[in-house]
């Protein structure tokens, strides 16, 4: 099993504490999505988990070991930092042969991989006649190059075009679905939501929270039920009698706060009250974000003292 | 051999940036050109050296020996270039030692094919005024200008590898070199003869009169590129990429 393991890790860049004592495991088969505000240690915490920069305590391995120590890493570990990396000079096909030369990968996987993120027809462009979406397209064809069981992606959906973020949502969850470990920072929730199955959230370099997602959003927003009928004196009175607060909009639609759409359902039915519509609001990433990181974001407004 | 992969793909950077052939092209193009040149002999001159005279195109030619050097090490520091090679090659010290022999062996083979070509373009010129040189003269001075220039470029790539920045390295090796070899020149005492490029060109010279001479020169000049390129893999190690 090949999981992204961080010990206690922390990482000091003079006298400013980017990531704090960090603990948790990425584990493989599922999406885990690396969320905070900018500057929160996401970016970090890769660079970490690479050996690219030293921490100044604690450990990251991927799969038990320090990457650090690994021959041919990218075979076991495929990942996307930044995309400006890619020398502008060189084509994007002689980019992924550099690469795959170091680790004995052989060319005819270069190809797969320009045909399998779409850049087949651009592969012998110069890097800097690439849009970013394009470059970003270079920056995941390389984390693919080994055919790797961890891949780890700092914001892959900068750029992209519409199909693009489509393109790399089923991506994602193919590679999850195929065993393996897969971690995607981003900063963007409504997308975050859309591929990932578990959350690990930073703020200010330390762990917010490690769950599911769903589990992460029911905890944190009350779910709300959407209700409208043709008889409001009706409904209102069956609500009340059981206690739920109810608040009407002026287009005419009625929310019920911390409800469950079961319960309410039942219970408009049982009172004989016309429905012309009920809906479940469960909440989005979004609010539950929001609601978490709230007090923790470095760039939120501090109340001014009188 | 387990560095050879490491070894290939840093070669092949080397080969798919064109301005880097393009320096190695400048080095050929201009060393020869300024040997030629620099052949129109004047015997009369007390101080004449027709060995020195044959390659002083290296004068010029180095300074694209050392953009050759600084170019194929900064490019890894443009937009976090280095985090991709170090990811993909996680020990620092197997990727620096390719970077430094994809760079060493190009710049060996170049230099020795300029070195060649600047002797015969400079005889031609020189005619009779070359007669003095010995067989086993030409052969030294044509392997050391090879050796002088490879170290020159090694020296740059180390320099660039601790600055982290191409830019930094020429503008402090390119006035270096000019104000060494042409304003203090002759005017300072021996300290001068232990300059990196001073020692290195003794090589190239017929007559020694200080106390390095051809060789020790040379191994001189070995000594501060061995420095550059140490103090360039301490501090790729110690840094953060």
């Amino acid at each position: 099993m090949t999981s992204i393991d961080v010990q206690d890790l922390t990482k000091e860049y003079g006298t400013r504490r980017a990531v704090d004592h960090l603990t948790f495991r990425v584990r493989p088969g599922r999406v885990t999505g690396f969320l905070g505000p900018n500057g929160a240690g996401k970016s970090t915490t890769m660079r970490l988990v690479l050996g690219l920069d030293h921490p100044t305590s604690g450990s990251a391995t991927v799969g038990g070991h320090a990457y650090a120590g690994m021959r041919e890493p990218l075979r076991q570990v495929g990942a996307l930092l930044d995309a400006q990396a890619a020398q502008g000079s060189r084509t994007g096909r002689d980019h992924l042969r550099v690469l795959a030369t170091s680790n004995r990968i052989p060319d005819r996987r270069v190809d797969e991989v320009l045909e399998e993120t779409g850049l087949a027809s651009v592969a012998r462009r110069r890097v800097r006649t690439y849009s970013l979406g394009m470059r970003q397209r270079l920056g995941i064809a390389a984390a693919l190059l080994g055919d790797p069981a961890v891949v780890m992606l700092d914001e892959p959906s900068n750029g992209l075009d519409p199909e693009g973020i489509v393109w790399i949502r089923t991506l994602l969850r193919r590679l999850a679905d195929e065993g393996r470990t897969v971690l995607v920072s981003s900063h963007l929730m409504n997308e975050t939501a859309s591929f990932a199955d578990h959350l690990v959230v930073l703020g200010r370099g330390r762990l917010l929270a490690d769950t599911p997602m769903r589990e992460f959003i029911d905890a944190r927003v009350r779910p709300t039920v959407r209700v409208r009928t043709q008889d409001p004196a009706a409904l209102r009175s069956a609500l009340a009698r059981h206690g739920h607060d109810v608040v009407e909009h002026p287009d005419g639609h009625w929310t019920v706060t911390d409800a469950r759409v079961d319960d309410i359902g039942r219970l408009t039915s049982a009172a004989g009250v016309p429905i012309l519509e009920l809906a479940p609001d469960e909440g989005t990433l979004e609010q539950a974000y929001l609601d978490l990181t709230a007090n923790q974001t470095e760039f939120t407004a501090q109340p001014q003292e009188a | 051999m387990q560095s050879a992969p490491v070894l290939r793909s840093e070669w092949l950077k080397i080969r798919t940036t064109r301005s880097l052939l393009g320096t190695l092209l400048a080095l050929f193009a201009v060393t020869t050109a300024f040997s030629a040149l620099a052949a129109a002999p004047d015997p009369s001159d007390p101080d004449f050296d027709p060995l020195f005279t044959t390659f002083s195109g290296v004068l010029p030619g180095q300074i694209a020996a050392i953009s050759f050097g600084a170019m194929a090490v900064s490019s890894e520091f443009h937009n976090g270039a280095l985090r991709v090679s170090l990811a993909a090659v996680p020990q620092r010290g197997r990727w620096f030692a390719a970077k430094v022999t994809s760079i060493a062996v190009p710049a060996l083979v170049v230099g020795l094919l300029t070195s060649l070509a600047a002797l015969l373009a400079a005889r031609a010129g020189l005619g009779s005024a070359a007669d003095t040189l010995t067989g086993g003269e030409q052969v030294r001075a044509v392997a050391g200008c090879a050796v002088y220039l490879t170290l020159t470029a090694l020296f740059a790539a180390g320099l660039t590898t601790l600055l982290r920045s191409g830019v930094a390295t020429l503008s402090l090796l390119i006035p270096f070199i000019l104000v060494v070899s042409f304003v203090i020149g002759d005017a300072a005492g021996t300290v001068v003869e232990f300059m990196p490029d001073r020692a290195g060109q003794l090589v190239l010279q017929q007559t020694h009169e200080g106390t390095l001479g051809p060789w020790s020169g040379l191994a001189v000049t070995a000594l501060w590129t061995a420095a550059a390129l140490l103090a360039g893999a301490w501090s790729l190690n110690r840094r953060d990429a």
